[in-house]
């Protein structure tokens, strides 16, 4: 790109992303349902559709709406968030949470992805120091190869790192 | 036509238990004959297949209710369309319809290859129809669609019966997408078969060099891109019909598409380093066996039960024959890897961690812990009720949290990993392909800051697309302002000139674009809000900038069901926008009601609209309106992935050199030892 273009494509990209920001900008204040919404995203469905229960609609869903009326006059009554939630464990049993509680063995299923990224990445860091450690191919004998300068020898391997460039 | 059927599906089995052990008897015997008339039961199989689904087909469309599977899934009034589909509705049918794909898949395999790769194609062919025989198993012995209505009669004896019309098709299942989806998605899961035959039969052969990877290229990149269009039409799916206002819930069978789809992804870009480098053997083999396996879970939670899900087949027995499946191939797989792994011994050498090979080890990583972590949530309420009796539900806000920021991680090295150069990447290189794209990435994020954006994940992931985006448009730029330079063309010409002539690299870059246009869409996700309301005639509703007036009712007779509609007149700045008519639908044939959402749909945002039933206090109808900000660039993207692939498959189009011996002036004395000097010409063509 010559210098006189840059300035142009960097503002024109911003150009753009600004206009899409435009379109995406926060939409305003929220519903004052929102605190049965905030809550109930904490609950799944029951009705085996293995949707949040907030998101359960589908069609002839009535476990839903009876749950959400259940929640609706809990928090009507000031229940704390916790008397809810053991309100629906009581009624449901532990499958009525949306994600696994930070208790108990419960704890693993949070631990896991973390686990598995800490190991993964030592794995990928021991990998890369071990294979760095090793040796480089045998070098080519000065001079090349009877025939080959040693020019050409590194003309043909710029023009292979060039072409293997995908 | 059943007993057709049924014959061709016995036909095709016993071929495919010939092409099998034949095929092993060849391996053996190396004889030529052999080989040939095992490759001939291959196809003839896969040609057995087609005829038993086309007699199922027959007999959908000839409403032949004596069958059980076609009572079950179809009616007389239930339209052309559907009933092509019912044959993938249930249980029976879509386990054909699996066997059918592969078959093509496999008939495609054994035609293409039927002259080469003599030493490799057996075995191919012995473990294509390997995992043949497990689906035909099922199809004759287990799950057949071509049984027949019996009742016992007056003497005890069995006599067949039909009934008048069928139980027809779920109401969730007749929407357009469920046409296409599932055929999509199927077309995914089979066709990771063909790498794998060709990963396990090259190790088993010890097939030399990378030549099994350059063969299954293609067929990796044909089957994940029917996977890819097959999860976003099933979001879509999601999205129009079950009427919750969202795409994707990360319910289990959602996951189980998208496992395969993910070390898929992996497999395609790791493979890379097999082919420049001669790295990562082992790792590819497996990868692609992951990949499979994957494939192969994914079927066993859909159809077993395990889970429970609202895509889920009913619950069956037939989930123990996918686990001794699935302890097959992890035994043949194993034992195939140990018997053979020096034949995978790798050059494993890394020059620099800025290279490459760094972000593909990186890329890997990535994509495989989202994954495993995917998996372990998703069958993690069925290892809790093993282990504390309590079945302990994993829904999406776990799921997001856990893959929002691995996801991200992934969009960054979208952006930086193809610009890294093979071996080692110089800081200058850095600073070049780097430095404008991270500029123009921080001055995003603080114009979004100034707009008011505080949600971190949405703020991150627009930095990084922009980012992503950046990179991607300057190396198009770079590319065809050098191929504008030499032809004169446009710049649009020369963009695609330039993608002619390595498709592999530019159809990559297209992919990237696309999958920044879905984490866009994702993006907006954060911004979603929702309004239900109980609505009389004349009453208003205000979402955002719209305002919806509910215009009055209509009731609308098709032919296998009737829709009420609400008439929903959209309104923007007090103007008349357009009409809305979400319906709800109710079938003759079943007591389930059908939702058919209203969307207004723009680049902006949708305006979903949902007929949500009637208010139990109130009586009166209910109304939902959703607004969901860029959800358009989802599917946009998942257009753009598509098109990338295509891109990706066809043949490059370069500059290839041609040589023709110069002619010599008769005089001219030729060098002592040496052949006179070639002239070069520069020739377009087709590689």
């Amino acid at each position: 790109m010559t210098k006189k273009a840059r300035p142009i494509a960097a503002i024109t990209m911003l150009a753009m992303f600004a206009v899409t920001l435009l379109l995406i900008t926060p939409l305003g204040a929220q519903q004052l349902s929102d605190r049965a919404k905030q809550v109930g995203g904490k609950f799944m469905c029951m009705c085996s559709c293995s949707q949040v229960l907030t998101e359960c609609n589908h069609v002839g869903c009535t476990t839903s709406a009876a749950m959400l009326k259940e929640l609706d006059r809990s928090l009507a009554r000031g229940d704390s968030e916790d008397a809810i939630t053991q309100m629906f464990v009581q009624e449901f049993g532990t499958k009525v949470y949306a994600e696994p509680p930070k208790s108990g063995f419960s704890l693993v299923a949070w631990a896991l992805p973390s686990i598995y990224l800490f190991v993964g990445t030592g794995l990928v860091v021991f990998v890369i120091s071990r294979w760095r450690k090793r040796p480089a191919h045998q070098a080519a004998p000065a001079g090349g190869a009877p025939g080959i300068s040693a020019e050409m020898l590194e003309r043909a391997r710029a023009q292979a790192s060039r072409e293997t460039q995908d | 036509m059943d007993v057709f059927g049924t014959f061709a599906l016995i036909l095709a089995f016993v071929c495919a238990v010939y092409a099998f052990g034949g095929g092993i008897a060849a391996i053996i015997t190396r004889h030529p004959l052999l080989i040939k008339s095992t490759r001939q039961a291959g196809m003839a199989t896969c040609c057995l297949i087609f005829l038993a689904t086309f007699s199922l087909e027959y007999l959908f469309f000839s409403d032949n209710f004596s069958i059980a599977y076609v009572v079950s899934h179809s009616n007389r009034d239930l339209s052309t369309f559907y009933k092509l589909a019912a044959l993938w509705s249930g249980q029976e049918g879509s386990l054909l319809f699996w066997s059918f794909l592969l078959s093509i898949y496999v008939f495609s395999v054994l035609i293409t290859y039927r002259n080469k790769n003599g030493e490799l194609m057996p075995y191919v062919g012995v473990v294509m129809a390997g995992v043949q025989i497990f689906f035909l198993t099922l199809n004759n012995f287990v799950a057949s669609p071509f049984k027949a209505l019996a009742s016992p009669g007056a003497d005890g004896v069995m006599n067949y019966v039909a009934r008048a019309d069928g139980n027809g098709l779920t109401p969730l299942l007749q929407y357009p997408e469920m046409v296409i989806h599932p055929p999509n998605l199927y077309s995914g899961y089979t066709g990771f078969t063909i790498p794998f035959a060709f990963a396990l039969g090259a190790l088993l052969a010890r097939y030399p060099g990378e030549k099994w990877i350059h063969l299954t290229r293609k067929w990796t990149m044909i089957a994940w891109m029917f996977q890819s269009a097959g999860i976003l039409l099933g979001a879509h799916w999601a999205y129009a019909v079950l009427g919750w206002g969202g795409y994707w819930g990360w319910d289990p069978v959602e996951n189980a598409s998208f496992l395969p789809w993910l070390t898929g992804t992996a497999f395609l870009h790791s493979v890379m380093m097999q082919e420049k480098r001669g790295m990562m053997k082992v790792w590819n083999v497996w990868l692609v066996f992951c990949t499979f396996l994957l494939c192969i879970l994914g079927t066993f939670l859909t159809r077993s039960g395990i889970v429970s899900s609202v895509h889920a087949f009913a619950q069956s027995s037939i989930g123990s024959w996918f686990v001794g499946f699935l302890a097959l191939i992890i035994i043949v797989c194993f034992g195939a890897y140990l018997k053979n792994r020096d034949y995978l011994k790798s050059e494993n050498q890394l020059d620099s961690i800025v290279s490459r090979e760094s972000s593909f080890l990186f890329n890997n990583l990535i994509l495989l812990v989202s994954c495993i972590a995917i998996l372990s949530g998703t069958l993690f309420p069925v290892f809790s009720e093993w282990i504390t009796g309590n079945r302990i539900s994993v829904g999406a806000p776990f799921f997001n949290k856990v893959n929002i920021p691995i996801g991200l991680l992934l969009l960054f090295l979208t952006g930086v990993g193809p610009l890294l150069a093979w071996r080692k990447t110089s800081t200058e290189s850095m600073k070049r392909n780097f430095g404008g794209p991270l500029v123009i990435g921080v001055v995003a994020g603080l114009i979004a800051l100034i707009f008011g954006f505080r949600e971190i994940y949405s703020w991150v992931c627009l930095i990084l697309c922009v980012f992503v985006a950046s990179t991607v448009g300057l190396e198009f730029y770079r590319g065809a302002k050098v191929i504008r330079a030499r032809s004169g063309a446009s710049f649009m010409a020369s963009a695609v000139d330039l993608t002619m002539r390595n498709t592999r690299r530019y159809g990559g870059y297209i992919v990237h674009m696309g999958m920044v246009f879905v984490f866009i869409g994702l993006a907006g996700a954060s911004f979603n809000r929702d309004l239900q309301k109980d609505m009389q005639q004349g009453d208003t509703m205000q979402i955002g900038p719209y305002t919806l007036l509910l215009q009055g009712f209509d009731t609308r007779p098709e032919k296998n069901y009737t829709a009420q509609r609400m008439l929903v007149e959209v309104l923007r700045d007090k103007k008349p926008l357009m009409m809305l008519y979400p319906e709800k639908r109710r079938f003759a044939t079943t007591t389930e009601n059908g939702t058919m959402v209203a969307i207004y749909s723009t680049l902006k945002e949708d305006l979903y609209v949902v007929y949500a039933g009637t208010s139990p206090d109130t009586q009166l109808p209910v109304l939902h309106a959703y607004l969901n900000p860029l959800v358009k660039w989802l599917w946009l993207g998942g257009a753009v992935v598509v098109m990338g692939t295509m891109v990706a498959l066809l043949p490059n189009r370069r500059a290839v050199l041609v040589l023709s011996g110069a002619q010599q002036p008769a005089a001219q004395p030729l060098t002592h030892g040496l052949t006179p000097s070639p002239s070069v010409t520069l020739r377009e063509g087709h590689d």
